[in-house]
């Protein structure tokens, strides 16, 4: 049996639906219940549905073989497992945004960044030779630049809507992200013909729906 | 402080799991001294310019560091080979070729590749075969890792998985990519990040032929099939000879009856800089992470003064103790009786207990838990 991490929210139900396609199919009546641990109709794979920064914790002990999460969990996150398929759902966009867009490349001292992603910014600025104060915030970083708590942002955009309605723009986009299927590094050697299917299957899926 | 708490990553082994301990490396050292290996005990604590020249830079920076007292870096042991590296191109400069050497030692590191591996203390059991440079060579070491495997019940759990560096390593050959792109492109192909990879190759405007060889690469695991398709898709010279030798090795494990046992990964290319031909990793059902490494480095002992191939492997004891440790049933003595000395009197105790240690009997000697 083969044990996928979900990561919930956001990416959960576009998650469900292209497993569906890919012959994975829970049952309406696991969907309906408040389970954080279901089979699929074949009993060949459990489901286990936790936060999103918990996905690569799992996949990485071992304890899910594979998961369905963001590359900007996995970025942060720096957890060593493979990546073999970009599932295309829940797109988005990593950016640096702020009030005033020429508040990064004018002198500052130190640039305040607020995010929920200090990894992926301290690495980001410190490319690019800005020193940077990190502000690790765990929602609404939108309202720190607004409040003074910080210069800048780095978060996830969708829409842009959220840092329009709260005086933000774009300053740079880091990088794109999208649900990655992550698979542990022992599973997919020791497991390789079940892991190997499920691939395939996924792989197939996404072939058909942009065919279609 | 509270002295209660143990540094992260620090553990301490307790009864049945300190014997199955034991016992796991009395048999590893059982089956190297079977193959001819000679046991070698290195310094815990060496310049940290050793492991520097030894590791490469980037592994040794994991290392735990101090100064001596004239000012000089050490460092406690973050790995073994380093060491015999050295002994075996000072010291052992004039013994005959091949030379077998094992070792169980521990090694620390401040930090693990995997955070599922938050041990920072961890015993490896490995070995060196050092100035033999064939396939045999390379045979010997992947078979004694499986023996060991074997011997301590993981016989149906384990799968050592093989490649050759050269393969990877020939596909860049004929590409101008700086260190840093370089290493982009090895961790986009170790991870299997198709969906990375494809953007990278796009913006370095890989050549054609070399672009889908590597988009391949990054999928081929499995057995002969790999082996047959890299053949037919990677042409350059490099590189089909590391698939020759790869395919050498395989048929020979086909031979014996061994390829459940194994597994073909031309993906891994974690330590590129390290191995100079074979690479192979141990995974055992039950660990996230792999247990054991090894491979071909011919060019370390060049770092020593002393140029000549060596090819070897370490398997963690602490992760393999964990598998076992989770089957076995906990048991106090060993299965054997153990007698319970109970006179009052200090000779007569003294002597029925000397009598039965003579005959290696297991005693218990009651002891009062009250002071007088």
């Amino acid at each position: 049996m083969i044990t996928i991490a979900i990561s919930k929210g956001r990416m959960q139900d576009d998650a469900i639906a292209l497993l569906a396609k890919a012959g994975v199919r829970l049952s309406a009546e696991s969907l309906a219940s408040r389970k954080l641990a279901l089979e699929d109709e074949s009993g060949e794979y459990r489901f286990i549905f936790v936060k999103p920064g918990d996905v690569p914790v799992y996949v990485e002990h071992g304890i899910a073989d594979c998961g369905i999460v963001g590359r900007d969990v996995l970025l942060e996150s720096e957890a060593d497992v493979l990546l073999p398929l970009d599932l295309g759902i829940a797109r988005c966009r990593l950016v640096v945004a702020a009030t005033d867009p020429t508040v990064i490349t004018r002198a500052f001292g130190m640039l305040r960044v607020a995010t929920k992603y200090s990894r992926i910014a301290s690495s980001h600025f410190g490319a690019r030779g800005i020193p940077v104060e990190i502000i690790p915030l765990s929602g609404s970083v939108e309202l720190a630049p607004a409040l003074g708590l910080s210069d800048a942002i780095v978060d996830l955009v969708e829409t842009g809507r959220t840092l329009k309605e709260n005086g933000l723009t774009v300053v740079e986009v880091i990088t794109e992200s999208t649900g990655r299927l992550v698979v542990n590094r022992a599973s997919y050697q020791l497991k390789a013909v079940e892991i190997a299917r499920l691939t395939n299957a996924l792989k197939n899926a996404l072939e058909g729906a942009t065919a279609a | 402080m509270l002295l209660s708490k143990l540094p992260s990553g620090m553990r301490y082994y307790l009864g049945a799991e300190a014997r199955l301990r034991r016992s796991v490396e009395d048999a590893a050292m059982a089956v190297f001294e079977g193959w001819s290996y000679e046991e070698v005990i290195t310094p815990s604590v060496d310049y940290y310019a050793l492991f520097e020249q030894g590791m490469g830079p980037a592994e040794a920076q994991a290392s735990f560091r101090f100064t001596d007292s004239d000012g000089r870096m050490l460092s406690l042991r973050p790995d073994v080979t380093s060491s015999v590296a050295r002994v075996a191109a000072t010291l052992l400069a004039e013994r005959e070729r091949p030379l077998r050497l094992c070792y169980a030692a521990t090694v620390f590191r401040q930090q693990q590749q995997s955070h599922a591996e938050w041990r920072r203390e961890n015993t490896q059991l490995g070995c060196e075969l050092i100035g033999g440079g064939d396939n045999s060579a390379d045979l010997e070491v992947l078979l004694l890792a499986a023996e060991i495997l074997n011997r301590i019940g993981l016989g149906e759990k384990f799968v050592l998985t093989i490649n050759d560096v050269g393969i990877f390593n020939g596909l860049l050959a004929d590409l101008s990519l700086d260190d840093a792109a370089r290493e982009s492109l090895r961790r986009l192909v170790d991870t299997r990040d198709i969906a990375q990879l494809q953007r990278f190759l796009d913006d370095h405007s890989i050549p054609g032929p070399i672009r889908k060889s590597l988009l391949r690469l990054a999928q081929l695991t499995g057995k002969r099939e790999v082996l047959e398709e890299a053949q037919s898709l990677i042409t350059n010279d490099g590189s089909s000879l590391s698939i020759a030798k790869l395919f050498d090795l395989w048929k020979v494990i086909e031979s014996l009856g061994m390829k459940n046992s194994f597994e073909v990964d031309l993906a891994d290319v974690s330590s590129l800089d390290y191995y100079t031909g074979l690479s192979f990793k141990v995974f055992v059902r039950g660990v996230g992470y792999r247990v054991g490494r090894g491979g071909r480095y011919d060019k370390l002992a060049a770092n020593f003064g002393q140029s000549e191939p060596a090819v070897g492997f370490v398997l963690s004891l602490d992760s393999l103790v964990e598998v076992l440790g989770r089957d076995a049933t906990p048991n106090g003595n060993n299965g054997q009786e153990t007698h319970s000395i109970v006179a009052k009197d200090a000779s007569v105790r003294f002597a029925e207990a000397l009598k039965r240690r003579a005959n290696h009997e297991h005693i218990r000697i009651q002891v009062s838990t009250t002071t007088r």
